[in-house]
């Protein structure tokens, strides 16, 4: 396997907040390589676009990365300035579709004209070849080269996102951030965004680093994917392996919360309450109290990231009792004992 | 109420407004034209039944819904309820039906009052309609919804409560009143996936509980199978399939049906479902004339029958024909893309550039005629030249409806299907393998 394009070890982002501390992501760890699509998945509150946020430097003021690194070929990052990250990495390197994409187009300038004030700050390009790389990803995207010129609202909403991803893209980065990208979109839409997402995939051996809640689109369309609780990364491999041995108790779970339209009827996996907000450090398992299979040990320290033996040498996972509860889980053995909570909404009948 | 009186009978409804609100229109002069939002639609809500209007955002689903909790006036059409059309409905008639038809928002976070703890968000609706014994009442519903012990969450405001524990009030708050019918706008689309199954399955239990019927709105076909018996798929302000849920999902049969389903994605990376190639988004609902909604996106747009040729070919000319129609390419912005000038080399650039199957003889000079013209700076005789030729019968006339039992689809495509199996004797009768009701024969017919 070729060398990591983005590495992030151990990594702990956290805001200072009145109360303290609070931790957004937790020793987190996971590299991404050249033209590999990587999915980051998770409720809201997991983390993951703080995560996200980290790598590029676009934390909120007081958010921090208190230890960890993260490596961009080989060079750590997680320290640069603001200045040098603008000047060396952001969009040249590592791009980002932003969360809510459809609103981010500035509608007073013209797409050309937001493309040259990334440009200049980014590049020393002249305006021409800045102008000329817009033309090229505009047509990698499906839009016609003449457009560049256009104001936001001539476009229609899907072209919309198109354009959005053309200014991610045409600086021609290495890795692209995309947080959410399709969410709130029609599923159609989505569908035409990740065929031009597969396209730069092909033709440009991009990376992708995707976030998103939405499982099924990172199955479909990642080649690994790291599925994050409360601030830690609970299990993570190829897409393959997650889906088809999934050991930690949240990700087997929140995989089965997601409907799959070849089973209409099939019972949906919930998961009661919603992820903590952690205070300093998260020093037990974060699924702890929404487990049905938590016990003592759990909260007795961080659990660590093992291996799961399934023949995806990168496939890990943070339970401590990972094959136990698995195990349980497959024979449907009830977790808990007084019968109260998790599971009895997850066991009303569907509709006929 | 007699037995098989419908609740709720939407029959043939309109919601059209005056365009030319927004700015950009203001500045372009433009003159004001109709949306039509909801351009006809006919339903019947029987009682203790489950409705889905599935559609993407624009699709006029919400205006639907707006208009039925009389939000907005009727353009055209009536609904009835209980036998009683709104049109002739009285203040007092007015005053039933909003307590008899409650509506469940899309968003929990804005919908319940922040100020309001929910012991106070629940009583509301009985203090408006003087209804006494609150307490007790509230308790109830916070039951029924699973916020259990009442006690934990009486005096909370929403700001203490999670998005599903909002929603699950929301949903109290709807059922407080023992409504007839609820409209459920979206009701878990802002929800956690984790939350969105326990939320639907509790609807869905709950609206069987209470005697309720539901007309559930939403974009998402993926969960619908747990809430509504019946689909509908609404597209530019109609209603283009209807048909059981768990039969519109694996058989889809209008092609914007079909791209639907196929777009939704699967959460297995070992199953290999093809990416849409469906192009565009839905096109604005003003001035849209009679014919099929779909016709500008449809892969299946039919042809005239005296012309031979090939289906994406055909499309394409479609396409760009719709292009020129609603002054999407002028002849200025084609000489921008393809930077010609000169008019026979502007010709074969246009083709070029618009145009990737290959079309022969007649079809082909067709097009050459009508790029000539355009090249000319005559672009009504440009769409003149092709519309004389490629004019489909999707856009001229609207597709039936087909009135089956718990089956309709608004395509020619499937109209005639079902001539054809009406022709070959027996009609509706059961002669597919499932065998019991008409859809089982139409889908037979088809493969026949
Ligand atoms: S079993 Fe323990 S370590 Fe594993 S997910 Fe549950 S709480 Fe965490
Ligand atoms: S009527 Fe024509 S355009 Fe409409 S869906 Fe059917 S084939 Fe497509």
């Amino acid at each position: 396997m070729s060398e990591p394009l983005l590495e992030v070890d151990d990594l702990t982002v956290q805001y200072e907040t009145d109360d303290g501390m609070l931790t957004a992501t937790s020793n987190a760890s996971f590299s991404i390589s050249e033209g590999e699509f990587f999915g980051l998945a998770g409720e809201s509150g997991s983390g993951k676009s703080t995560l996200a946020k980290a790598i590029i430097g676009g934390l909120d003021d007081n958010g921090q990365v208190s230890s960890g690194t993260i490596t961009y070929r080989g060079e750590e990052i997680q320290d640069l300035s603001d200045k040098e990250l603008s000047q060396r990495i952001r969009w040249k390197e590592i791009s980002w579709i932003p969360q809510g994409a459809m609103s981010s187009l500035d509608p007073l300038q013209r797409v050309s004209e937001q493309a040259l004030e990334i440009g200049n700050v980014h590049t020393d390009l002249p305006d021409e070849e800045i102008r000329d790389k817009l033309k090229e990803t505009f047509d990698i995207v499906g839009l016609q080269e003449s457009r560049i010129d256009d104001y936001p609202h001539q476009f229609s909403g899907g072209m919309q996102q198109r354009a959005i991803i053309a200014l991610a893209l045409f600086l021609e980065p290495e890795l692209v951030i995309a947080d959410e990208p399709t969410t709130a979109l029609d599923v159609i839409m989505q569908d035409q965004i990740f065929t031009y997402l597969d396209r730069l995939k092909d033709e440009l051996d991009i990376s992708l680093l995707l976030i998103t809640h939405d499982i099924s689109v990172i199955f479909e369309s990642c080649d690994s994917v790291a599925i994050m609780h409360a601030s830690q990364i609970a299990e993570r491999g190829t897409t393959d392996a997650v889906h088809a041995n999934p050991r930690h108790p949240y990700a087997f779970m929140f995989k089965e919360a997601f409907p799959d339209i070849r089973e209409p009827k099939r019972e949906l996996e919930v998961i009661e309450g919603h992820p903590p907000e952690l205070m300093g450090e998260v020093d037990f398992c974060s699924f702890a109290d929404r487990c049905p299979w938590a016990a003592p040990e759990c909260r007795e320290g961080a659990p660590p990231t093992e291996s799961v033996e399934d023949g995806d040498p990168s496939h890990v996972t943070a339970c401590v009792r990972k094959e136990e509860a698995y195990e349980m889980y497959r024979s449907d053995a009830s977790p808990i004992d007084d019968g109260s909570g998790a599971q009895s909404i997850a066991q009303m009948g569907e509709v006929d | 109420m007699s037995a098989n009186q419908p609740v709720l009978e939407i029959k043939n409804l309109k919601k059209y407004f005056e365009g030319n609100t927004d700015i950009v229109d203001m500045i372009m002069r433009r003159e004001p034209s109709q949306i039509q939002a909801v351009d006809g639609v006919s339903m019947t809500l029987q009682e203790n039944e489950s409705v889905a209007v599935i559609g993407e955002s624009g699709c006029g689903k919400s205006t639907l819904l707006r208009t039925l909790i009389g939000l907005h006036d009727i353009s055209a059409g009536d609904i009835v309820y209980k036998g009683t059309p709104v049109s002739e409905f009285d203040k007092a008639d007015w005053k039933e039906y909003r307590r008899n038809v409650q509506v469940i928002f899309q968003d929990p976070f804005n919908s319940l009052n922040p100020k309001m703890t929910v012991r106070e968000s629940l009583a509301e609706p009985l203090d408006i309609h003087g209804i006494g014994n609150k307490e007790e009442r509230v308790r109830e519903v916070l039951e029924q919804v699973e916020l259990q012990p009442a006690e934990k969450y009486l005096d909370r405001k929403p700001t203490n409560l999670s998005g599903g524990e909002k929603q699950r009030v929301s949903i109290g708050r709807a059922l407080i009143l023992d409504p007839d019918v609820i409209l459920a706008d979206e009701p878990v689309s802002m929800l956690d996936v984790s939350t969105q199954a326990a939320v639907l399955t509790k609807m869905k239990e709950l609206i069987n509980d209470f005697d309720v019927s539901m007309i559930y709105i939403s974009h998402d076909l993926s969960t619908v199978s747990y809430i509504a018996e019946t689909v509908k798929v609404m597209y530019l302000g109609r209603f283009v399939e209807s048909a059981r849920t768990k039969r519109l999902l694996e058989d889809p049969k209008h092609p914007y049906t079909e791209a639907l389903v196929s777009a939704i994605p699967v959460p297995d990376p070992t199953y290999d479902r093809e990416r849409t190639e469906m192009s565009g988004a839905p096109r604005d609902p003003i001035d849209i004339g009679e014919g099929c909604r779909f016709r500008d996106r449809c892969p299946e747009v039919i042809p005239p029958d005296d012309i031979e040729i090939d289906q994406q070919a055909y499309r394409e000319i479609m396409s760009f024909r719709e292009f020129l129609e609603r002054e999407e390419v002028g002849l200025e912005r084609i000489e921008k893309i393809v930077e010609v000038n000169e008019r026979s080399a502007l010709v074969d650039a246009v083709q070029r550039e618009y145009f990737d199957h290959e079309l022969t003889g007649k079809n082909e000079s067709t097009l050459r005629s009508a790029l000539t013209s355009l090249a000319d700076g005559n672009e009504d005789l440009a769409i003149e030249r092709l519309r004389e030729r490629f004019e489909s019968v999707c856009e001229t006339t609207p597709p039936e409806v087909e009135a089956e039992p718990e089956w309709h689809v608004a395509c020619h495509h499937h109209t005639e299907i079902d001539r054809t199996t009406v022709a070959g004797g027996g009609g509706t009768d059961a002669t597919g393998d499932s065998g019991s009701d008409a859809t089982g024969s139409v889908a037979h017919a088809e493969h026949q």
